[in-house]
């Protein structure tokens, strides 16, 4: 093991000095953006967000750590870590299809055929085929394993009728992972299956959902008669519950884990105090930098965890529960930032957008979808509470909640059903 | 980029461990409140060879790290142990061009105290000599030392009025201020010790103690305070590291990193020390249990050097001087 150290070592330095290169060679081809702005934008820009994708696959700058028999460039995670900061400072916004990145393509190398690696892998890091991933419905959310959403095997195919819901991008999905109940005579865990649905089935159904900021990210999606090729499942029958944690523990380092700011980042709030600041009273001033102070440590201590917890995976471990930390801790430290940008804004900030706001840096507008933004991600991918169960029980090993329908069939009266 | 400990690092963590469950113990820190002497004390510390990690090896010293004093320094904080690192460490930076003094500081010959103003002074009780910015030059005396009732007797705490001083090394400004920082990370490295052993002893008890039919861990209200406060100490852990790679390779974002850790370190060794009393209930709150000491330490340590306010302060101001552009 080497000493602790934050610079680029020799090969990482010519490493980022390549990828500056590309990027500054395809810069025409890709989407360049103000952070923050996606979540407006995406659904506009879709395909130049495809095309972005591509361009930069093509460049080998997609699945930079993904093995090459899956079409990944076998570099490391420090490179891959090296490519995120470069593109963010080329204000290049996230990859359309980082679902599919950070949670359904892992998914597929662990548990899909050698026929699945070779349908789906490389089309996946062109965003040819953009994902999501089907697992949430109206009755389970945190109690995943309660879901409803029923596949029965006919023949050659499975069968599936259901509802899932809060999908981020199925709207302009291709394909899915989608967890179903197989056997609901086998306590809840036991009886579900994964696979992978072709989003443009005769069957599924999308509706998109508007969320409390005004944009539409995320969607419920129906199952009707949908038939899913029994070549299209991801693990054995009944085996979907093991599947599934690889997808939820690669979420969790995807969002927040390799400490990567969550919302608008510290910088963004530091050029927006490097203006406000000097413009307050006096009075407000000293109050107002203890909010910066105390949001800058807060993205730090995130950051440099996030740091440590990249090491250690790319040592060879796997992400652990301790990831659940990283998004836990990302998501406060993403509100204090947020309500230090906020707050500085002052009266502006009573409008969602104010007059004459272009969205653009600096602006009230780009605040306030930050702020409206952020209790969604509180939620999404295991709340705040479902962290702090996961951590205090397979990190720090406190008892279980009593878990009553844990060992009882599915079906069975009393079941969550 | 690498971010973990070396293993080299990980057998000085391993050995310091050894030496400090050893030397020093809560137990130990309660009996000085009671006029025990503080332990392990100057001389194990200085025999052992920790007073003189960061002095260079040609006065006596190991040469070491700032990042290799952070792991032996959170071992210390994991006990209670005095005197503190912090000064070893600071008193290190100050003395680098004055070999025979720094020598002293590493062979334990000298007792070295670092006095800011007349702001109460870390291991001033028992020591012989003390550094202090007089006018803006380094200065080195003896000095008068005036105590109070002890919050937390192994920090040695008293305000010093120094005597017969002689400027050591004048015009020290620049010189005194990276040492400040030093002090503000080996400091940290001692609180992610002791907060990181409250909530291991916190957590221990919410697995055993039971209330209403079963372990008061089960329930979320514990849990999610345990969690918290673990989580915290965690990422204490890697500002501390940052901040001590920082000192090392990367001075210049060491006031970012010293006065971040500094902040952090005081407010999650304070929520540490908080929830292992509230987890005990009742028991915490004596004075046979240990919990106490390691909140007495919390609420010592988040004022000496600086508070968390102040410190948010500094990283504001470097903030809107450009850092983090």
């Amino acid at each position: 093991m080497s000493r602790v150290d934050f610079d680029d070592t020799p090969d990482e330095a010519a490493y980022r000095a390549r990828v500056r290169d590309l990027l500054a060679e395809h810069a025409a081809d890709l989407v360049h953006l103000d952070a923050g702005e996606e979540a407006a934008d995406a659904r506009q820009q879709e395909q130049a967000l495809r095309r972005t994708q591509r361009v930069l696959a093509d460049a080998g700058l997609v699945g930079v750590a993904w093995a090459a028999e899956h079409g990944g460039q076998a570099g490391t995670l420090a490179q891959q870590a090296i490519v995120g900061q470069e593109l963010a400072r080329a204000r290049v916004p996230s990859l359309i299809n980082h679902i599919g990145l950070g949670m359904c393509g892992p998914t597929v190398v662990a548990h899909g055929t050698p026929e699945q690696h070779e349908r789906y892998l490389a089309r996946l890091l062109r965003a040819d085929d953009v994902w999501c991933q089907l697992f949430s419905e109206p009755a389970s959310g945190s109690d995943l394993a309660a879901l409803r959403t029923t596949a029965v095997r006919d023949g050659e195919d499975w069968v599936v009728n259901g509802q899932k819901v809060w999908t981020t991008l199925a709207h302009v999905a291709d394909f899915g992972v989608l967890l179903t109940r197989t056997d609901p005579d086998r306590p809840k865990h036991g009886g579900l299956t994964m696979f992978v649905v072709d989003m443009h089935a005769p069957g599924v159904t999308v509706r998109p959902l508007r969320q409390m900021g005004g944009q539409s990210d995320f969607n419920e999606v129906f199952f009707d008669d949908v038939r899913i090729p029994d070549s299209e499942r991801l693990g054995e029958p009944g085996e979907g519950w093991r599947v599934a944690l690889t997808t939820l523990l690669n979420e969790r380092v995807a969002v927040g884990g390799g400490g990567n700011d969550l919302g608008l980042s510290v910088e963004s709030l530091a050029r927006l105090a490097r203006e406000a600041v000097p413009a307050l009273p006096a009075e407000r001033q000293v109050l107002a930098r203890q909010a910066v102070g105390r949001a800058a440590v807060a993205a730090l201590a995130n950051r440099y965890t996030g740091y440590r917890r990249l090491t250690a995976i790319s040592q060879g471990g796997l992400p652990g529960p301790e990831a659940s930390a990283g998004k836990l801790a990302g998501t406060a430290a993403a509100k204090l930032v947020s309500d230090a940008g906020v707050r500085l804004l002052g009266d502006d900030a009573v409008f969602a957008v104010g007059p004459g706001d272009d969205g653009r840096e600096g602006g009230a507008g780009r605040w306030q979808r930050n702020q409206a933004w952020l209790p969604g991600i509180a939620i999404a991918g295991g709340t705040d509470e479902v962290l702090r169960n996961i951590i205090g029980e397979r990190v720090l090993g406190l008892p279980p909640e009593p878990r009553e329908d844990k060992h009882r069939p599915f079906n069975a009266a009393g079941s969550t059903r | 980029m690498n971010f973990d400990l070396d293993t080299d690092q990980l057998d000085a963590a391993a050995g310091a461990e050894q030496f400090f469950s050893g030397q020093a113990s809560p137990a130990q820190a309660r009996a000085a409140l009671e006029e025990g002497p503080v332990a392990p004390g100057r001389r194990a510390l200085a025999d052992i060879g920790f007073t003189g990690i960061t002095v260079a090896e040609s006065a006596g010293g190991a040469g070491g790290s700032l990042l290799d004093l952070a792991v032996v320094a959170e071992q210390a904080g994991r006990v209670l142990a005095g005197p503190s690192l912090v000064t070893a460490a600071r008193a290190a930076v100050l003395l680098a061009d004055h070999p025979e003094l720094a020598q002293a500081l590493a062979d334990g010959s000298r007792a070295f105290a670092v006095v800011d103003g007349d702001r109460p002074a870390l291991d001033a009780v028992g020591a012989d000599t003390f550094l202090a910015l007089v006018d803006g030059d380094l200065v080195v005396g003896g000095g008068a030392v005036v105590t109070g009732q002890p919050m937390d007797a192994t920090r040695g705490l008293g305000v010093v009025t120094p005597t017969d001083t002689r400027v050591l090394t004048p015009d020290a400004g620049a010189l005194w201020a990276r040492a400040r920082d030093v002090a503000l990370v080996a400091l940290a490295a001692e609180d992610l010790g002791t907060a990181g052993r409250a909530v291991e002893v916190g957590v221990a008890y919410a697995k055993e103690r039971h209330a209403f039919g079963r372990p008061i861990g089960s329930y979320q209200a514990v849990k999610h305070s345990l969690v918290d406060a673990w989580v915290g100490v965690e990422q204490l852990r890697s500002l501390v590291w940052w901040a001590a790679w920082a000192a090392d390779r990367a001075p210049e974002e060491l006031p970012l990193a010293a006065a971040s850790v500094a902040a952090f370190a005081a407010e999650t060794l304070e929520r540490a020390a908080e929830t292992c009393i509230q987890v005990h209930g009742g028991i915490g709150f004596t004075w046979e249990h240990d919990a106490h000491l390691y909140w007495r330490r919390a609420k010592v340590d988040r004022l000496v050097l600086g508070d968390a306010a102040g410190h948010h302060d500094v990283v504001a101001g470097l903030v809107l001087a450009g850092a983090l552009s």
